[in-house]
């Protein structure tokens, strides 16, 4: 907390109308009926006081639900394939929870790795990504068992923490230290305030009571992988929809699809679920017609084969996937259930 | 018969005692039932052969999943618990031919309605964690937050289609676990966004839906909670040909649940499920009574009242609808 | 509603084809003159036809859909178009809720020798069409033009 800054609650309106010169600026809305990031207004920030966390992850602003690739369209000599309008405008997205910030990093490996995905990251590159200290977790949040927790920064460029009347400030990247270095608006934090920020996470990092040992959840996994029993009880309440993966942080699956009409058209690219039955029925079938094999799949991907290729585990801890779940399905109560190492028959 | 929880624990004891028996005796192989969510304010289904877990059911004014929609899936004989509605959708599998009535032993649940916990938050501001208690006494919601206590009157809290139930007691049931309950009969304030719908223009209503289905994320909640929706391949999943973008864009999210509130038409008890299970607040239940209104209003059909009834697509009359033809 | 003198509305007709597809097809050879606004899909019976393709057809940008049937009691598998008939009466009453025209969808009876009554369903349509004004209900977007997607042009 060494060079922190302040802003009054009063003047954060001014300093994200300041920020608005350079960057399209995004703040949680709920102008449609649901929590979710929006172009801001220039005035609301009332989000202050409702805002816990949006329905849709962070990630739908850098790898959204649907995405045009290209459109063809034809002419007297045959077909016409144009990119998108390239987009140079800086977008900076204020109010990310930790959660969701953390997600980004754990998505950005998956983006640069084995090829480099240039609609992911030209985004990325893009953008400023300024978090919101979470001082009011929900029940279902789990965060602290992820290596994160509601005062983490990790994936964020700056941090904001609500202290009563003001909003501590923290450059945390060196784009967004920047940013705050040379900000007018803000003021130097006081000892006082810096202390306040410190009780203020401990009390929210105390309200996180979901908590899950996850230290060797990989090879616990992978000893009961082949345990259809387990995974039969594990699923059989799920009803296969797309709620826990479309709108989990760091699920990244896509399909790309042709959305054509009289030869003319575009290429799409948009989110996919390995929940779905028709998941990956493009080349065959899927191969995991079952639905115990799709949900251990979830699992699977997120507490085993990521960490496996990223030592991290490919979940933040956000909590949507047991909020938004038609049956109350629970990550938690499913990987607490594993069996111990030992306990397995294989 | 007005609620109290003194009954309800009365018929919990009994679902529990039951259910345990059933097992015991071979009667079924599989009970599905509620048990606690690991939520406030919320239960989960319980899919179980294991008599000890039958000590885990629950009756409360939070029991919301229709759970006949696991029907299809599961295999064997199987004890299911069923609110009135839930019946109604039992009764239309049955008569799809879903489901067979000698497999099933049906554990009815009397209901006195569900309480719409998304309803009480918007009353009280808070989210449901942070929602203290939320209990039933007669016809009166307490809600407790920390030292604060509010009152609310039933057509307050309830779901929007508890309100206008037609059949709170099942009445196709093996054993019924309480005695018969009486419909909250609060219709006229169970239409929720379809009066306003009523009231506009057909632009008016036409821009409302598109705009509503912006937001759609297509995850099929509200096709994969529906006990209508069983087709094995559903048309959205169809490649040859491609009925409509298997993408979440908005003119084909709207087409989609077009056609899926026409291909359920009949079929649907309007349990409110999907409106339910939308994550995206999609107000789905102005769609799905509609049609229920629809298929009542041209044909005095309403689905799933008797396992002897033909379904509604696959009869006719000889002299109906022929205003439709010029 | 005011419109382009030029529009023309684009119609489907979804045609059974033991009565109203040889219906039309008696109004061709017969050289009555019809309106050429009709792109007819012959189906094997007007109970084959899932409210699927006539919500597509709009979704496509068709301006209409007209769905013509056997008479009550003439169907060559029996009962088709009394099915047709309720799932058409449901169809069309839910997308009038959900603020379609109901107009766009016209049901018919039309035999195999009557040629003069499918003439007259056509232009009545067209004619009710253009008074309506073209379909942009989902986004306006046009609907595949054969001769263009065949000649390529």
């Amino acid at each position: 907390m060494a060079d922190s800054k302040k802003v009054r609650k009063e003047d954060l309106a001014g300093l994200l109308t300041e920020w608005s010169r350079d960057y399209a600026v995004l703040a949680p809305s709920r102008a449609d009926g649901v929590a979710r990031m929006a172009a801001w207004d220039g005035e609301d920030i009332s989000f202050l006081d409702w805002y816990r966390n949006t329905i849709n992850p962070v990630k739908s602003l850098f790898l959204p639900p649907v995405e045009e690739m290209f459109s063809i369209s034809r002419n007297e000599r045959g077909h016409r394939i144009e990119l998108p309008p390239k987009d140079d405008t800086g977008c900076l997205v204020f109010g990310v929870r930790p959660c969701d910030a953390r997600s980004l990093i754990l998505l950005d490996v998956v983006f640069e790795d084995a090829y480099e995905d240039p609609y992911y990251l030209d985004r990325r590159r893009r953008s400023i990504v300024v978090g919101l200290c979470c001082t009011n977790p929900c029940d279902s949040c789990f965060c602290t068992s992820v290596d994160s927790g509601p005062a983490a920064t990790a994936g964020m460029d700056i941090m904001f923490t609500d202290i009563g009347d003001n909003l501590l400030v923290e450059g945390i990247s060196r784009k967004g230290k920047e940013l705050v270095a040379g900000n007018a608006t803000l003021a130097k934090a006081t000892r006082t305030d810096e202390n306040r920020a410190r009780k203020i996470r401990l009390a929210a990092e105390k309200k996180i009571t979901r908590k899950i040992d996850t230290g060797d959840s990989k090879e616990r996994l992978l000893a009961v992988f082949e345990d259809e029993s387990f995974w039969q009880q594990v699923s059989a309440k799920c009803v296969s929809c797309g709620v826990c993966t479309l709108l989990c942080p760091t699920c990244y699956c896509f399909d790309i699809n042709d959305a054509m009409t009289g030869g003319e058209g575009s290429r799409c690219r948009s989110l996919d679920s390995c929940a779905f039955s028709s998941y990956t029925k493009m080349p065959m079938e899927n191969p995991r017609a079952d639905k115990w094999r799709r949900v251990r799949n979830k699992l699977c991907h997120k507490y085993e084969f990521y960490p496996m290729l990223f030592d991290n585990i490919a979940c933040t801890g956000c909590g949507r996937c047991i909020r938004l779940c038609p049956v109350n399905w629970d990550i938690t109560q499913v990987l607490d259930s594993l069996p111990a190492k030992h306990e397995s028959k294989i | 018969m007005s609620y109290s929880a003194a009954k309800n624990s009365q018929m919990q004891k009994k679902l529990r005692q039951e259910a345990k028996a059933l097992l015991e005796q071979g009667k079924v192989d599989c009970i599905i039932g509620y048990e606690p969510g690991s939520l406030k304010h919320a239960t989960t289904p319980l899919i179980t052969k294991d008599k000890a877990a039958t000590e885990r059911l629950v009756i409360n004014p939070f029991i919301v999943n229709n759970l006949s929609n696991f029907l299809p899936y599961t295999k064997g004989r199987i004890g299911i618990v069923a609110k009135g509605c839930d019946s109604r959708s039992i009764v239309s599998l049955i008569q799809d031919n879903k489901v067979k009535r000698e497999d099933l032993f049906i554990l009815g649940v009397p209901c006195s309605g569900l309480i719409d916990v998304s309803k009480v938050e918007a009353l009280v501001g808070k989210y449901r964690d942070e929602i203290d208690d939320i209990s039933r006494q007669g016809d009166i919601i307490t809600v407790k937050v920390g030292a604060a206590k509010k009152e609310f009157s039933l057509s307050q809290v309830m779901f929007d289609n508890c309100l206008a139930c037609e059949l709170p007691t099942p009445a196709e049931y093996d054993v019924l676990l309480g005695e018969p309950t009486s419909p909250i009969g609060a219709a006229a304030e169970s239409a929720g966004k379809l009066d306003e719908l009523k009231a506009m223009t057909a632009a008016q209503r036409w821009a409302f839906w598109q705009n509503e289905f912006r937001r759609c994320t297509r995850c099929y909640a509200c096709r994969n909670v529906c006990p209508a929706c069983y087709c094995k391949r559903c048309f959205v999943d169809e490649t040859e040909p491609q009925w409509l973008a298997p993408m979440p864009q908005e003119p084909d999210n709207l087409m989609f649940q077009i056609i899926r509130n026409l291909h359920v038409s009949g079929r649907c008890t309007d349990c409110g499920e999907c409106e339910r299970t939308c994550p995206v607040n999609i107000p789905l239940r102005a769609l799905t009574r509609d049609m229920y209104d629809i298929v009542d209003e041209l044909f005095e059909f309403k689905s799933g009242m008797d396992t002897k009834t033909q379904p509604l697509l696959t009869a006719y009359e000889v002299d109906e609808a022929e205003d439709l033809v010029k | 509603m005011t419109q382009d003198s030029e529009w023309e509305p684009r119609l489907l007709g979804l045609l059974c084809k033991w009565c109203s597809y040889a219906g039309a097809d008696l109004a061709g050879t017969g050289r009555k003159k019809y309106p050429a606004n009709i792109r007819i899909i012959k189906v094997p019976c007007s109970g084959r036809i899932d409210p699927l393709l006539i919500v597509k057809a709009l979704r496509l940008g068709f301006d209409g859909v007209l769905v013509s049937g056997c008479h009550p009691g003439d169907c060559h598998y029996q009962t088709g178009n009394y099915r047709a008939r309720r799932r058409l009466a449901i169809t069309r009453k839910f997308l009038e809720g959900m603020g379609v025209d109901p107009r766009r969808l016209r049901a018919t009876w039309v035999s195999a020798s009557e040629s003069g009554k499918f003439v007259e369903v056509v232009s009545d349509l067209v004619k009710d069409l253009k008074e309506i004004g073209p379909n942009e209900l989902f986004g306006g977007k046009k609907q595949p033009d054969a001769e263009k997607a065949k000649t390529g042009s």
